[in-house]
C-alpha cells in the first residue's frame, strides 16, 4: 500500500479501533460518591487505567489529577481525611504501596484515616515489566497497622471493594485488575470484611487463594476432580484481616493446605495463612505457590502465569506434592 | 564527538528510525509511537553524534552515558540502539513479544547499554547525578545526559535530584527534557503545569536552552553550548512534536496512540518517501 491518509482519516481508523472494557469498579465509586458527599478521587495522570474516567467526567469539582506525582497524592488525601472528606488514590499497584510507603504509614495509617489506596496491575500481570509490576505490595501493607487489604478475583466482585473499603474504618488497599478483554455477563457479587467465601468444597485439600490465582486454582481443581482429588478452593479476597476461623477449620477439615498467590511467596498471602496455622500448634502438609522470590519480566498474563509458576497447573502440580506429604 | 557530522545522514538516520518506530508498534500495537516519532532527533543526535561509546564495550567505563527516564519510550530507543550497533537490528522484530528482552518499558537486562532501570518515573535523573558525581571525584572525563519526560518532570523526586545538581555545579550533566506537553491524561496544561521551566531550572541553578527538538542542527548546537559550559549542569528544553514526520499523525496529542495497520502502512509510506 502506497496511499497515504490525511490526518482526519487517520484519526476516524484510530477512533473505530477503540474499544472500551467494563468499569465495574469505576462505575460504583460514581454511585458511592453520589450518594455520599465526602467522596473525593485522586488519581497520578492515570486516568483511564485506574477507571476513574467516568469519576473526572461526572463528578469533576471532586476529582484530582494531581500529576506524576504519587507521594504528594498521598499525602494531599492525608490531609483531605482529616477535614472530613474519604479520599480514593489510584495509580498502579507498584506507585501506590512501595513508592509511596512512608506517607502512607505516617498520613494515612498512624492517624487511622479513612484514606482508600487503589492499585491496579497486580503482581505480574502486565506487559509493563519489572517496574510496574507489585510483587511485594501485599507483603508491605499487610505489615502497616490499621491497614486492611481486599483483593478481588474477578469483575464481579468489583463493585463490592467500594463499599468494602467504605465498610473499614480506616486505610484500605485495594488491589484491583482490569479486565483484559471484554467479560462475559457477569452479576455483582458481594464481600464481606474478614471473610473468606469458599468456592467450591471438598475434603482431601484446601487451596487458599486470592485475585487472579482463584480461577486458576479453581481450574486446578477440576483437574484434580478427575484424579479423584476433592479440593476446597476458597477466595481470600479480605487479605487483612483475615478469616482465621475458616483457614483453621479447614486446616483440620482437609489437614493439607495449598496457598496460591499472584505475589511473591515471602509476605503474602501464603505467609498470613502459614503465621496462623503456626501459631495455633497444627502441623499439616502444606506449600505456598507464588513467585520464587525472584524478578520477573513484562509480558501477556497467560506467558507470565506459565513462566512464573502461577498457572492452574503448578497450582495442581503443588496441591499433588502436599496430598503426597499428608499420606 | 568524534566525527564531523553530515547533516544529510544523521536527517536519514532519523528516519529510519521512525521507520523502526513504525514496525515495531504496529503489530501488536503497543508502544509508543507518538513520542517515539517525535524523539527520533534527540535519539539520533546524542547516539550518532553527541556521546562518546563503543558498542563492542558497552561497560566501558569512560563512556558518556545516556539514561531514558521515560523508560517507555522503548520503540525509538531500541531501533537507536540496534542502528547504532548494540544489537542486531533483527531482534527489533521481537518487540513487546512474551520472552523477549525488548519489553515495553526497558530494563537493564538487556545489557548495560540500558543505563538504568528507569520505567518508574522520576529516578533516572538522581541516578545519573550520582554517576556524574562518581566520574568527578575518578577524574573521568565522561558525560552524562538524561532524557527526561515532561510529564515525569511532576514527581518530586525530580526536583530533588536538580536542585542537588544545580548546587554542585554538575557540568558534566545535561538534562534534555522531551518537552511533547503531552502526559498520560493528554495535553499537560489539563492536570499541572511546568511552566515557566527555564525559570524554575535556572533558579535552580542550571544554565537552560531552548530548542527546536525536531531541529537536528539545533540540538547539536545545544549539546555544544552545554559542553562548553563550565561550573553549571545543563538543561535543554528541546519542544518536540508528537508524531514528527508522518503528515497524519503530527500533533496528535495522545499518549498511547493506537495505531491499527490502515494508519501504519500510511506512515511507513510517508517515511519511505523521506529517505
Ligand atoms: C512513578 C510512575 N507513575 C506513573 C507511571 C505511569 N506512566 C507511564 S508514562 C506516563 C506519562 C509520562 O509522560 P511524559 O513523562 O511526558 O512522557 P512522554 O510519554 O510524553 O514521553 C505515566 C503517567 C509511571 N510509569 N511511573
Ligand atoms: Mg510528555
Amino acid at each position: 500500500m502506497n496511499e497515504t491518509l490525511t490526518q482526519l482519516e487517520a484519526a476516524d481508523f484510530i477512533n473505530r479501533s477503540f474499544k472500551p472494557l467494563p468499569k465495574a469498579y469505576g462505575d460504583a465509586l460514581v454511585e458511592a460518591a453520589r450518594a455520599d458527599p465526602r467522596i473525593v478521587a485522586l488519581c497520578a495522570d492515570l486516568v483511564p487505567p485506574t477507571e476513574t474516567d467516568l469519576f473526572r467526567d461526572e463528578l469533576p469539582e471532586r476529582f484530582h489529577n494531581v500529576g506524576i506525582a504519587e507521594a504528594n497524592m498521598i499525602g494531599m488525601a492525608g490531609g483531605m481525611a482529616r477535614c472530613g472528606e474519604i479520599p480514593f488514590c489510584h495509580s498502579f499497584c507498584a506507585f501506590i504501596t512501595k513508592r509511596v510507603l512512608d506517607q502512607i504509614t505516617m498520613q494515612a495509617a498512624y492517624p487511622n484515616l479513612p484514606v482508600k489506596i487503589v492499585g491496579f496491575l497486580p503482581g505480574i500481570a502486565t506487559l509493563l515489566g519489572v517496574s510496574h509490576q507489585a510483587i511485594e505490595d501485599v507483603a508491605i501493607m499487610r505489615s502497616v497497622p490499621n491497614m486492611a487489604i481486599f483483593e478481588p478475583s474477578g469483575p464481579e466482585y468489583h463493585a463490592t471493594m467500594v463499599k468494602l473499603a467504605l465498610d473499614w474504618d480506616g486505610p484500605v488497599y485495594l488491589r484491583m485488575k482490569r479486565p483484559e478483554t471484554t467479560p462475559d455477563e457477569f452479576t455483582p457479587r458481594s464481600l464481606e470484611i474478614g471473610k473468606g467465601m469458599i468456592r467450591r468444597e471438598g475434603s482431601d485439600v484446601t487451596i487458599i487463594t486470592s485475585g487472579l490465582c482463584v480461577l486458576e486454582s479453581l481450574k486446578a481443581a477440576d483437574t484434580l476432580a478427575k484424579e479423584g482429588i476433592e479440593s476446597r478452593v476458597i477466595d481470600m479476597a479480605s487479605i487483612k484481616p483475615i478469616d482465621q476461623t475458616l483457614i483453621l477449620e479447614s486446616a483440620a477439615r482437609t489437614g493439607a493446605i495449598v496457598t496460591a498467590e499472584n505475589h511473591n511467596i515471602i509476605g503474602g498471602l501464603g505467609s498470613a495463612v502459614a503465621e496462623i496455622i503456626v501459631e495455633e500448634g497444627i502441623g499439616l502438609s502444606f506449600k505456598r505457590v507464588g513467585i520464587r522470590d525472584q524478578f520477573c519480566e513484562g509480558g501477556t498474563t497467560s506467558f507470565l502465569m506459565k513462566k512464573f509458576g502461577l498457572n492452574s497447573s503448578a497450582i495442581a502440580m503443588a496441591t499433588r506434592q502436599v496430598l503426597e506429604k499428608k499420606g | 564527538m568524534n566525527v564531523k557530522h553530515n547533516l544529510q545522514e544523521l536527517t536519514n538516520i532519523a528516519t529510519r528510525l521512525r521507520l523502526h518506530v513504525v514496525d515495531m508498534v504496529a503489530p501488536s500495537g503497543q508502544g509508543y509511537v507518538q513520542q517515539g516519532l517525535g524523539a527520533a532527533d534527540i535519539f539520533t543526535t546524542l547516539y550518532f553524534a553527541e556521546a562518546t561509546m563503543d558498542p563492542t564495550n558497552p561497560s566501558w567505563p569512560d563512556r558518556d552515558r545516556i539514561f531514558l527516564t521515560t523508560a517507555h519510550n522503548t520503540a525509538i530507543f531500541y531501533a537507536t540502539l540496534a542502528e547504532r550497533g548494540f544489537f542486531d537490528v533483527a531482534d527489533l522484530a521481537t518487540y513487546v513479544t512474551d520472552g523477549s528482552p525488548l519489553e515495553i518499558n526497558s530494563s537493564e537486562r538487556m545489557g548495560s547499554f540500558v543505563e538504568a532501570t528507569c520505567g518508574s518515573l522520576g529516578q533516572g535523573l538522581s541516578v545519573a547525578v550520582g554517576c556524574a558525581l562518581a566520574a568527578k571525584r575518578q577524574g573521568r572525563a565522561s558525560r552524562f545526559y538524561v532524557i527526561l519526560g515532561d510529564g515525569e518532570m511532576q514527581e518530586g523526586q525530580v526536583w530533588e535530584a536538580a536542585m542537588y545538581a544545580g548546587s554542585q555545579g554538575l557540568d558534566n550533566l545535561c538534562v534534555i527534557v522531551d518537552y511533547n506537553f503531552v502526559q498520560s491524561e493528554g495535553p499537560m496544561d489539563l492536570v499541572m503545569s511546568l511552566e515557566p521551566i527555564m525559570d524554575k531550572m535556572e533558579s535552580f541553578g542550571f544554565a537552560c536552552q531552548e530548542v527546536d527538538g525536531n531541529d537536528i542542527e539545533s540540538l547539536l548546537a545545544a549539546y555544544d553550548l552545554a559542553r562548553e559550559t563550565k561550573g553549571k549542569s545543563s538543561f535543554i528544553k528541546a519542544n518536540t512534536l508528537m508524531g514528527k514526520g508522518v503528515a497524519s499523525l503530527e500533533g496528535l496529542m495522545f499518549h498511547q496512540l493506537r495505531f491499527p495497520p490502515e494508519v501504519a502502512a500510511s506512515a511507513r509510506a510517508e517515511l519511505e518517501a523521506q529517505l
